[in-house]
């Protein structure tokens, strides 16, 4: 069984993925290396569930094509692949996405976070957290539904169109829009946070605006007047996105195209 | 509840969902497996591939793009 191999032979085994046309014994192989994971994804999707009440959606095992892609495209060995096993949370906006970070950081001894968001790839915004259990990884991903739509769309026109799209190529016009559309997304949900965070400081204040001073009262006013501007900024945010998702769609409808 | 799935990715379209309890994990790898030799022997660059969740619902969200075009997901966003 695969599950017994050592580190050496599983490289080796990347190798000859590597060089493609694999054969049935390889694939016999990979999928019981595959299989080794179960454990550690099982226990880490019934600690989410249980212990958080969260319901991820999991992949206890990344296909075959994307791990000889992976491979391909990256100087990486088999052995290093972090994200075999993994599963997935789609959360509303960043704060709930800081909050289950935070969270799944307690929830497990062993975990390294990723912020994509500090360190986009081409575009690509979230949060990835990397759990170790007995010697083996387990990739947790934590998006907010506009970072898992704009990766969606994305995988989505990689699969159809070129699947370099994903990693940055493909044609200048689709690299813009991604690329316009992450920033987009990305300038209306930090704006979203920010507001959120003085919203809640603002109501308090508000609520005892008597006891204040009339200094206190003055500045209390001109953060409001500035609330309903940060405001307006996020209307035209949200326009924004609508807007390139309408491009987006205008681009595939196009007769012309390719 | 796990779904093996046989997608298409050039055409962007799910070729075949089958569908199995939580406590047929092993039956549901032996069909990847089994899955994946078969397209193999005919030369068939299809991804296969199992998702675990809750429920169908679950999956349509977390993973839309085995089960939408992409005007379908640009259209309903």
């Amino acid at each position: 069984m695969a599950n017994n191999l050592n580190k050496t032979q599983v490289d080796k085994l990347g190798d000859r993925l590597r060089k493609g046309d694999i054969t049935e014994a390889e694939l016999r192989l990979l999928d019981d290396y595959r299989r080794s994971f179960s454990e550690a994804y099982e226990f880490v999707v019934r600690a989410i569930r249980d212990e958080l009440g969260l319901e991820p959606t999991g992949r206890p095992a990344k296909s075959t094509t994307s791990i000889i892609e992976k491979l391909l495209r990256e100087s990486i060995r088999l052995s290093q692949i972090q994200d075999i096993a993994g599963c997935r949370l789609v959360v509303s906006g960043i704060e709930e996405q800081n909050g289950t970070v935070t969270l799944l950081q307690k929830l497990f001894q062993r975990v390294t976070v990723v912020d994509r968001r500090k360190n986009p790839s081409h575009g690509y915004r979230a949060v990835h957290l990397i759990v170790r259990h007995e010697g083996k990884l387990v990739e947790i991903q934590v998006r907010t539904s506009l970072q898992h739509l704009w990766a969606e769309l994305c995988e989505k026109k990689a699969d159809v169109f070129d699947p370099l799209i994903k990693y940055g190529g493909g044609d200048s016009v689709t690299t813009a829009l991604n690329l316009r559309f992450a920033a987009a997304i990305e300038d209306a949900e930090l704006k979203e946070w920010q507001m959120s965070l003085a919203d809640k400081v603002l109501s308090g204040l508000s609520a005892r605006r008597g006891t204040l001073s009339k200094s206190k009262q003055a500045e209390l006013d001109a953060f409001l007047k500035e609330q309903r501007t940060w405001r307006k900024k996020l209307d035209s945010y949200k326009k924004t996105i609508r807007d390139t998702l309408q491009e987006l769609i205008a681009e595939l409808e196009n007769p012309d195209r390719g | 509840m796990l779904f093996l799935i046989e997608y298409n990715r050039e055409k962007g379209e799910i070729v075949n969902i089958r569908k199995f309890d939580e406590s047929k994990k092993t039956d549901a790898e032996s069909a990847r497996l089994d899955l994946e030799l078969d397209l193999r022997r005919k030369g068939t660059k299809h991804e296969v591939v199992i998702l675990d969740a809750i429920d169908e619902a679950r999956i349509r969200r977390t993973h839309r793009r085995y089960f939408e075009s992409l005007e379908e997901l640009a259209k309903a966003s």
